[in-house]
């Protein structure tokens, strides 16, 4: 069989080889243009000079880097997005993958909960902000009235990045409870049956079975999550605008404020190369571990 | 013995479902609720969670009168459409073809069309301004979604359902005499179609959600998004909730509406997912 | 087989093709509107009808104002002249300053506007840029406008290296807001007039309000602008102010280095802002400020006079509110505040459009324009003019609250300017770090003078250090 496969590709057209890059062609097109192109820029920018106009004024070699380390608020930005990351990443997964078992099997009020786990992703991010930030008000707010405390969600810079965490689950869980709902339902019958039928318990037949099932979509999410949350800037400008005392400021938002708002072009660009690469990186051991796990399988 | 064990773990778990999913919904409600308090009663101590009168309209009214606020709608539904159609296409070549084909270069070529989503949108704006005007494209449809007809995240989700299609599926089509386009068509995209739904639903969103990108590449009113809506509405204090909430629950909407069809389209597509895997 | 693969692959790539062909075609309809406008704007060179652009970020009331007047002088002056103003809203002063700064940058200039409204941010992308119409310019091409009839201290905000680059427009100052039903209750009758009087107001003060609910007396981080209103109160050495950097607080040239730190005008500050702090009459808090006003949980509120008509509907009668002078650090301090806002800067495209938008920013800064934005908004009229219209004189003796940020600023030291710095952001935020550190963590005002120079002198010299 496999022999066969090899003389087939072999005889191979010029035009069947081709193919697979027409079908990659649009997406590649407009990544390069709308992307990678201005991107080119952004990676210039950082080892140059730049002025309040935009304008590269000299070759500035490694020196904004060595500054944007040195920077003292660089630290703070990369350890509150970290902490962020590392907060919300398994917090989401476990959450949603959580409603999602919760509400795997079809019962009389599925269609009720189903809905309502899956409501916040109709709303969008710019309006979930303002809703949490009227809600979680300690003046005007519901929320700590109706809990009896006095708590400065976004106010007291000790809890201003839960504040903010707690509106990222909020918008991240609904789309990732319903990717992981479509992949439990969509597991076969027959499996899952045949474990219940040998006696395992829940917790069994979550890690040997369904777990290691539904593993393409628990590298989606964690991938996408990290990227999410190693980018979060959003709420942090809506809400928080980093503070107080910059106990909310993300890299990017950094890279907003120091940057852009400052007229340091340069910095920006430092920010955003680094935070890419951090991504990046995050992101490509996801991917590497996965492949692991596919070999020992 | 065990049907009653069954029958009582079900309805537990249903009580903590419900229970759960109100917590869910609440900061929906909150705002909904919030667009039929008058301005005083956000100044209220203890603070309320129900409008003094459900029949107060006078917050949609100002809003609306405020701002051409389903004008705005309407631009950033069609936006969001083109947007989420063209991305949505080009994902699925994609992703198809990371899933289905072998060829040089593949792992280098996912993670280039990855990686786009990891680089801030910001430090990307000036140049892409550039490029949209060039193009002659400022104050059209076209120019304000361009920018997000790639979908990395897409392409990565669709490219993992793909792959957990049988390949002995796909070698009795291509033994049928069965061309990959028609192949897509008429197998992947039937299986895929619960997450394909998912994915346009939140890339619509997503669109939805723009504020700076249409802002910048519009230059008439008639052509503004409703998040610009929205911030027309914000007066110098930042405190005119009741008007914030009242738009807010308007432009929530269409999304709501998108959301239910979605949901039936799901529960079919997974039935009939079932029923051809 | 082979066929069907084609077939495959020419849909794909039509698909792409579609897509350029649509920008094709659209650059097509585009491109003959393109020429009309440059044949029309050929023939109209002598004179005819002009059509400018004015960009502005006037939000909910303000922007009705707005539109209004922009309705006004189309209907009106336009008319007469043959002008007609579009007027488009651009998002915040932020965004809109965003738009400027990716416009210039990407050297569309095509799609600048005529006449833009920008704040303190925007305006230094505005004075970079090549095609720039200042007043003064303006001026010179119109001789027989006389600029004395606009205030001089929202004029000089606008003023850099003895250029004046923009008009006031809209033009506010801040001032002090109390919550008089609580001071009358608690049998004060004068309302506080410096950080002492604060603090002594404060011990006088119950600790919840009438509610159940925390009061407090008085709640600010202070940053750029209220450092600037704080240490220009301390009269100097050669002025009758002080300043937080040097060239005047970036009006004479470029700012390079802090001042305040070196004449111990900030450690006054500080001593004194601590003190209120210890004494518990200051809350470190900056944001949800209104809110706590308006929910009758904070007794004093240091804000800008523009807020004045969303202060009086959103309170609509629950309690009194009193309006005083902004709160000065000592006894020895003047009285006042800077001028805030923003200002309308001109864009020259050609001589007619120029000359066009010049009458338009005449028009908004008219003494009957100004009284309307003023009754609608709280902002100042800066056209002295307005003070001789009867409605105006009517409505400010109904409304004397409206009238006490003019007469502070009549109060206020010419000398007195607002911070102009490259890294505004940064700027603003380091100097709120280093006050929260103080409080927080117990800092002496020593070492806070000297964190706060480090911090501060490192921005400008990194800004300067890409910029010269």
């Amino acid at each position: 069989m496999a022999s066969s496969k090899v003389s087939v590709s072999q005889k191979k057209s010029g035009f069947k080889r081709l193919e697979p890059y027409l079908f990659l062609a649009p997406i590649i097109l407009f990544a390069v243009a709308f992307v990678y192109y201005p991107f080119f820029k952004t990676f210039l920018y950082s080892f140059s000079k730049v002025n309040v106009s935009g304008e590269i004024t000299g070759f500035a070699g490694f020196e904004n880097f060595a500054y944007l380390f040195g920077h003292r608020n660089f630290k703070k930005a990369l350890f509150n997005t970290l902490k962020l990351t590392v907060m919300f990443v398994p917090l989401n997964l476990c959450f949603s993958m959580g409603c999602a078992l919760l509400a795997n099997k079809k019962r009389k009020l599925s269609s009720v909960y189903e809905t309502m786990f899956t409501l916040p992703m109709a709303v969008p991010m710019s309006a979930v902000a303002m809703i949490f930030k009227i809600l979680l008000s300690p003046t005007v707010g519901y929320v700590n009235y109706f809990l009896g405390i006095n708590l400065g969600w976004f106010e007291d810079r000790k809890y201003a990045m839960f504040g903010i965490l707690i509106v990222c689950l909020w918008m991240g869980m609904a789309f990732d409870f319903l990717l992981f709902l479509s992949a439990l339902r969509g597991l076969p019958e027959s499996v899952v049956e045949a474990a219940q039928l040998d006696g395992a318990g829940f917790f069994t037949r979550l890690f040997k079975v369904q777990i290691p099932l539904v593993m393409p979509t628990i590298l989606y999410v964690v991938c996408t999550n990290l990227v999410l949350a190693m980018m979060t800037s959003g709420p942090v400008m809506i809400i928080t605008e980093g503070g107080p005392s910059r106990s909310t400021t993300t890299l990017i938002y950094m890279m907003f404020t120091s940057g852009y708002q400052s007229s340091d072009y340069s910095l920006a660009a430092c920010i955003s190369i680094v935070t890419f690469a951090l991504t990046f990186g995050m992101t490509a051991l996801a991917f590497w571990f996965d492949s692991k796990r596919d070999d020992y399988s | 013995m065990r049907n009653k064990k069954e029958r009582a773990i079900s309805i537990i778990v249903t009580i903590i479902a419900v229970a759960l999913g109100c917590l869910i919904i609440l900061p929906v409600v909150y705002c909904i609720f919030g667009a039929f308090k008058a301005r005083v009663e956000f100044g209220n101590y203890p603070p309320t969670f129900l409008p003094e009168s459900f029949a107060n309209l006078d917050n949609f009214k100002e809003a609306l009168e405020k701002t051409p606020l389903l004008r705005f709608m309407m631009n950033s539904f069609i936006v969001s459409l083109m947007g989420t159609v063209a991305r949505m296409a080009f994902a699925v070549l994609a992703a198809y073809a990371f899933a289905f084909f072998d060829f040089r270069g593949k792992t280098v070529l996912f993670f280039v069309i990855l990686a786009t989503m990891m680089l801030p949108g910001d430090t990307l704006t000036i140049t892409n301004y550039l490029t949209v005007s060039r193009l002659n494209l400022l104050d059209t449809y076209l120019g304000m979604c361009i920018t997000s007809f790639v979908g990395a995240s897409q392409m990565f989700m669709l490219r993992q359902n793909f792959k957990t299609i049988p390949r002995e599926l796909r070698d009795a089509a291509f033994m049928d005499g069965c061309g990959h386009l028609r192949f897509l068509w008429s197998v992947v995209l039937p299986i895929g179609k619960p997450v394909l739904m998912t994915l346009s639903v939140q890339s619509f969103i997503n669109l939805w959600n723009a504020y700076l990108w249409p802002l910048l590449v519009t230059n008439r009113e008639e052509m503004r998004t409703v998040q610009v809506g929205i911030t027309m509405l914000t007066s110098v204090t930042g405190t005119n909730y009741h008007l914030i909430l009242a738009a807010v629950t308007l432009t929530l909407i269409p999304s709501f509406i998108l959301f239910v069809i979605l949901r039936r389209n799901i529960v079919k597509g997974m039935t009939a997912g079932a029923i051809v895997g | 087989m082979k066929k069907r693969n084609l077939l495959a692959c020419i849909l794909v790539l039509a698909m792409t093709a579609a897509l350029f062909a649509g920008c094709g075609s659209k650059e097509e309809e585009k491109g003959p509107e393109k020429t009309d406008d440059g044949k029309t704007e050929e023939s109209e060179e002598a004179a005819g009808p002009q059509t400018i652009v004015l960009w502005h970020s006037m939000s909910d009331d303000a922007g009705k104002v707005m539109d209004e007047l922009v309705k006004d002088f189309n209907e009106g002056v336009g008319k007469e002249k043959q002008i007609t103003v579009e007027s488009v809203y651009q998002g915040a002063y932020a965004d809109s300053s965003k738009k400027l700064r990716t416009v210039l940058q990407s050297k569309q200039y095509d799609e600048l506007p005529d006449v833009i409204q920008v704040d303190a941010t925007g305006i230094v992308d505005f004075q970079n840029a090549e095609q720039a119409y200042t007043v003064d310019d303006a001026l010179k091409d119109d001789k027989d406008y006389d600029l004395s009839q606009i205030m001089s201290a929202p004029l000089k905000n606008w003023n850099f290296n003895d250029v004046q680059v923009g008009m006031p427009f809209p033009a506010s100052t801040t001032v002090m807001y109390y919550n008089k039903t609580i001071l009358d209750d608690a049998k004060i009758a004068e309302a506080p007039t410096t950080f002492a009087e604060i603090t002594d107001v404060a011990s006088k003060l119950p600790e919840k309000n009438a509610d159940g609910a925390d009061l407090v007396a008085y709640a600010q981080i202070p940053n750029t602008p209220t450092l600037a209103n704080w240490i220009g109160q301390i009269p100097g050495k050669d002025a009758d102010a002080s300043y937080v950097v040097d060239n005047m607080n970036g009006r004479k040239g470029t700012a390079t280095q802090l001042v305040c730190d070196e004449d111990g005008t900030l450690a006054t500050f500080l001593t004194e802002w601590k003190k209120m702090y210890d004494a518990g009459a200051v809350a470190n808090n900056g944001s949800g400020l209104s809110d706590m006003f308006f929910a009758g949980q904070l007794v004093f509120y240091t804000t800008s006079t523009s807020n004045l008509n969303t202060l009086l509907t959103t309170i609509d009668g629950k309690f009194e509110l009193g309006c005083t002078y902004y709160p000065r650090v000592n006894d020895d301090a003047n009285y006042g505040a800077t001028v805030s806002g923003a200002s309308l800067c001109m864009f020259k495209k050609d001589d007619a459009k120029a000359k066009a938008a010049w009458e338009f920013v005449k028009y908004v800064c008219s003494a009957e324009a100004q009284a309307k934005l003023s009754m609608g908004t709280g902002y100042f009229a800066v056209n002295t003019g307005a003070n001789d219209l009867q409605e105006y004189q009517a409505f400010l003796e109904e409304h004397p609250q409206f009238k006490v940020g003019i007469d502070q600023l009549e109060k206020t030291s010419g000398d007195m300017v607002g911070v102009t710095v490259g890294p505004s952001q940064d700027f603003y935020m380091a100097i709120q770090d280093v006050v929260t550190e103080m409080l927080e963590s117990n800092m002496s005002v020593d070492d806070a003078v000297e964190e706060m120079s480090a911090t501060l002198n490192d921005l400008l010299e990194q800004y300067n250090r890409t910029n010269n």
